[in-house]
């Protein structure tokens, strides 16, 4: 298999990312030897770098290794050139992401600020309008009020049952989520033609995929390999945000009518310490990485990317409107809640969206699959003529 | 007065990281008053400009010369002569003023940077404006340091029947070279082609030795300087010791010895090495017991000489010399830096200059290569009664060329660790050798040649340097990226060796600061032109011989010590002497340009 080098390459590439040193690099090997999860096979991040700097972009579209790594940073720390193997690493997992949306909007929202908070705005301003028109606040709604003094967020709706609202809601929601989903399967699908079936090295016997899917499984749920780096706050975090979060989604979507209910709930229901789990973990995380990214101390969160910053302006928005409309219902406020639940959808919506098929957050698909494809890659060929395959003299 | 030609200046305001930078718009001001020049911009960018606006300027305004001013103007002097050429003009015509390469520097030397473009703009060269004095050269040379450099030079200028000072910090002329076991390429034994020259100097009737001496002020200038020295007190009469050992033999206090790089333990009297010159012992006065608390004096009580004098106090000298040639060398890069590689805490992981050392047939096991063990009281030792490794890993680029401690290559390493391999191999035929390096730097007369030999030894070369070394039970892992064979090797070894690389001097500032000279951002002298010119400094008068002007092998050194030997010599020959730049005056400049 031939390649051919792309000089330009580098030049494109510098709009996913911001550290732009990659090209210091003189190949001594030391990020790859430092790095905790690199191992025979996928030799990374100095594969990577020498990859970018010749360019070969069919090369790079089968490449899992950016998704193997974690962002510990030790190899920018200890790179003798200075030359930020980790933010490339960074840096690909973004230019990846778009590799293997065929929509074409992943580039555009990574590559244009316009595009990034134009989508966003634009969908939120849809949610907006078309819940004050279609879902507007019923007269005399002040008195949806019930005996323990919380407000009844089910019926503030003009014209319509709680039922009916919470019905209407959940069909929103499961809509988002099916449009979301097939978006993000059909990129996973691209993203395993790419890796698996176009990469010619590699022929996978066919009980591979099951006997090896348990780690798809397992990597999702547990992000182990995070947990390997060797500062593993970062991994608590992480870990809590996905759970806090896959368990809001659960409460949202598939339990809904169980969730939002006209009554408040003692605090020791389900519901209410799901809840109040989930919230915690979220906040952990967004603390802990929004000091991070301002503090610039660790070499994880150095740099950040446009996108990294709105992660966490919209994940944070989320969880501050979420937690206003629990307030606001605990006291009574009707308006403020009605207002604060279009403002929570505003934001939710739009980032869920936007980010999972498209931006960030698609990571939470392709990191568990890069691991299983990794696996299957390696189960794939016999080692050396696999190793032969891998290094066109890199 | 001188017609200038078309002259346009361009300003590149990079300032090489130095904090305070001399006043560019005071320069660019004073010289637009000269006729015929135009400023054509400035900038701190690479590249520095659009280049097809310059070409566009240069036509417009009929520029017939450039000439670029900053701080290293060399580095984008490529840019400025393709534009020249493009736009029609001699390339030749483009003219560099550096500040760096005549010491100015700071915010204070605007006034010395002011004389530098006036100078280059008249098309004139340094030797041009600095006028020759009428003043005698004293006859008389000093040299600082010892090593081989200094030993060369000393030798070089003293054969043409001039006398020479030979001043050395330790007690013993030889330097780093004398630590060595073998040079490379030729196997060489390191001793055996110094001693004689160290011998020679000892007993040159033009060459007075002054060990264990340091320089502590300089006044004067060239023809005339006057060198303050201080004669450290030594405590044995050079006169009166004949060498016999006894003294150091009953002396109670031990201390690790520089010589063995540490490997060893000497006495607080002591010789450095057998074949010390001179000769003759001295006393270390942190070490000894005597000149700590008043009581031993064993010495004293052993010497049959009576050439032992406790009380003997440091001296102060003064000499008259028309040259000095600074050959202070280097000192290797201390390991305990890069924490990763675990020197210092792992017993077996060992600098390069240990290792000479220990593979020495003068070192600590008679040349056996064994493992480093504690003692009873806690000291690392190297004895005859461990094992020797059956593996053995060499790390290049050990604090070279990495941007968090040296970012230049050291010259050295490559080369002296292929030696090392060789040593290993030979001394011990079964044991695995490893080389892990990033780029294999065999440049010079057989070096690629003795590379492709150690190759065909078995050793192990592989590409890709460490990044760490861990204890693993008896052994240590070191992890690395095997590059050309596309894997991850760790490999467990009963020995790692890491090739430091070459840093100037903890003194090297302070020394430059006391004679006037210039040095870079690592503390290597400047010299005046780096292709040209390495020898001479911004200081007419003072010479640089060896490493303290940059990482060089021995041949390497040894030539630039002759050719700073040529220059004193020629000097000393012709005398007639410079003034230094910050002499000149800028009204002298216009003087010359009227004549």
């Amino acid at each position: 298999m031939s390649y051919r080098v792309n000089s330009e390459f580098k030049s494109d590439l510098k709009k996913f990312g911001i550290a732009e040193q990659w090209n210091e690099c003189f190949h001594c090997g030391n990020c790859t030897a430092v790095c905790p999860l690199t191992e025979n096979g996928f030799l990374f991040p100095r594969q990577g770098i020498r990859v970018m700097q010749m360019g070969l972009k069919e090369k790079l579209a089968t490449y899992v290794d950016p998704w193997l790594c974690y962002y510990c940073g030790e190899c920018s720390e200890t790179c003798p050139r200075e030359a930020n193997p980790a933010e490339l690493m960074m840096t690909l997992r973004r230019y990846l992401t778009s590799v293997y949306d065929w929509t074409g909007l992943s580039k555009k929202i990574y590559t244009s600020k316009w595009w990034e908070f134009g989508s966003i705005i634009i969908i939120a301003l849809l949610i907006i309008v078309g819940f004050l028109i279609y879902l507007p606040l019923k007269s005399g709604a002040d008195a949806m009020v019930n005996q323990s003094g919380s407000v009844m967020i089910n019926s503030l709706v003009e014209g319509i049952s709680a039922g009916q609202f919470v019905r209407i809601i959940e069909i929103g929601d499961w809509t988002m989520a099916i449009i979301v989903a097939a978006l993000l399967i059909s990129n996973i699908l691209n993203m395993f033609y790419k890796v698996i079936l176009s990469d010619n090295a590699v022929k996978v016997p066919f009980g591979t995929y099951f006997t090896e899917f348990w780690r798809l499984i397992y990597n999702f749920a547990t992000q182990a390999k995070f947990s390997k780096c060797d500062d593993r706050n970062y991994w608590v975090g992480h870990l809590l945000l996905m759970t806090g979060y896959s368990i809001m989604f659960a409460l949202v979507v598939i339990a809904l009518p169980l969730f939002q209910i006209e009554e408040i709930v003692p605090w020791y229901n389900w519901q209410r310490l799901l809840g109040y789990y989930a919230t915690f973990g979220i906040l952990f995380f967004l603390i802990q990485v929004t000091i991070g990214r301002i503090k610039k101390q660790d070499t994880k969160l150095k740099f950040s990317h446009p996108s990294d910053w709105l992660f966490i302006i919209m994940l944070a928005l989320t969880t501050i409107t979420g937690i206003l409309v629990h307030i606001f219902r605990l006291n009574g406020m009707v308006e403020a809640t009605y207002y604060l639940y279009i403002a929570h959808l505003a934001v939710l919506v739009p980032m869920i969206v936007i980010e999972v098929p498209f931006s960030k957050w698609s990571h939470l698909a392709y990191r568990p699959f890069a691991v299983y494809f990794s696996r299957l890659k390696k189960a794939a060929v016999k080692k050396i003529e696999y190793q032969r395959e891998l290094a066109p003299a890199i | 007065m001188k017609k200038i030609p078309v002259t346009g200046v361009y300003f590149h305001y990079y300032t090489n990281g130095h904090a305070e930078s001399i006043n560019f718009l005071e320069t660019e001001n004073y010289i637009k008053k000269i006729p015929g020049v135009i400023i054509l911009g400035n900038s701190n960018e690479l590249p520095p400009i659009d280049k097809q606006l310059f070409i566009k300027k240069i036509q417009e305004l009929h520029i017939e010369r450039l000439v670029i001013a900053g701080y290293s103007p060399g580095m984008v002097k490529t840019f400025f002569t393709s534009a020249m050429l493009e736009a029609g003009q001699d390339a030749e015509k483009v003219l560099i003023a550096g500040f760096n390469e005549y010491g100015a520097i700071k915010k204070s030397d605007t006034e010395l940077a002011k004389i530098i473009l006036h100078f280059t703009i008249a098309g004139l060269s340094l030797d041009d404006i600095s006028t020759y004095s009428k003043k005698p050269v004293n006859e008389n040379t000093l040299v600082i340091g010892g090593g081989i450099a200094g030993i060369q030079a000393s030798i070089e200028i003293a054969n043409s029947k001039h006398k020479v000072y030979l001043l050395e910090q330790t007690g013993t002329i030889g330097g780093h070279m004398a630590m060595f076991d073998k040079t490379f390429p030729t196997l060489d034994c390191a001793a055996c082609i110094l001693t004689p020259k160290m011998v020679e100097v000892g007993q040159h009737p033009f060459i007075e030795l002054m060990t264990y001496c340091e320089v502590i002020g300089v006044t004067g200038e060239h023809g005339d300087f006057k060198v303050k020295v201080l004669k450290k007190a030594r405590r044995v009469d050079l006169a009166d010791c004949i060498g016999c050992g006894i003294c150091s033999e009953k002396c109670p206090a031990k201390t690790p010895s520089e010589f063995d790089a540490g490997t060893t333990l000497r006495k607080a009297i002591y010789i450095p090495f057998p074949q010390a010159v001179p000769n003759k012992y001295l006393i270390d006065a942190e070490h000894c017991i005597y000149v700590e608390n008043g009581k031993c004096g064993v010495c004293v009580k052993v010497c049959p000489a009576d050439a032992v004098i406790l009380d003997q106090l440091d001296e102060e000298v003064e000499i008259n010399v028309g040259n000095i040639v600074l050959a202070t060398g280097f000192s290797t890069f201390d390991a305990r830096r890069a924490e990763n590689f675990g020197y210092g805490k792992l017993p077996n992981v060992l600098t390069s200059l240990e290792f000479e050392r220990l593979v020495n047939a003068s070192g600590p096991t008679e040349g056996n290569i064994t493992f480093r063990t504690i003692d009873k009281k806690g000291n690392p030792i190297f004895t005859n009664d461990s094992k020797s490794p059956q593996s053995v890993a060499l790390i290049h680029c050990i604090g070279s060329r990495d941007l968090t401690y040296n970012q230049y290559c050291s010259k050295v390493c490559c080369m002296y660790s292929l030696k090392l391999a060789h040593l290993v191999k030979e001394k011990l035929p079964d044991a695995e050798v490893y080389e892990y390096y990033i780029d294999m730097r065999a440049y010079g007369k057989g070096y690629e040649e003795f590379y492709e030999r150690i190759k065909g030894e078995g050793v192990h070369i592989i590409r890709g340097r460490t990044a760490k070394i861990e204890q693993t039970n008896d052994k240590l892992l070191l992890r690395s990226e095997d590059i050309e064979n596309n894997r991850l090797i760790e490999q467990l070894v009963d020995m790692a060796i890491l090739s430091v690389g070459i840093e100037p001097r903890a003194d090297s500032n302070s020394l430059a600061e006391m004679l006037e000279i210039v040095t870079d951002n690592y503390g290597w002298y400047i010299e005046e032109n780096s292709i040209l010119n390495t020898t001479n400094t911004n200081r007419p008068g003072i010479t640089l011989a060896g490493v303290c002007q940059g990482p060089k092998d021995i041949p390497d050194t040894v030539v630039h010590a002759s050719a700073a030997a040529a220059k004193v010599i020629q000097n000393i020959i012709l005398q007639k002497t410079k003034k230094a730049i910050d002499k000149v005056m800028l009204s002298e400049i216009e003087t010359t340009l009227k004549d």
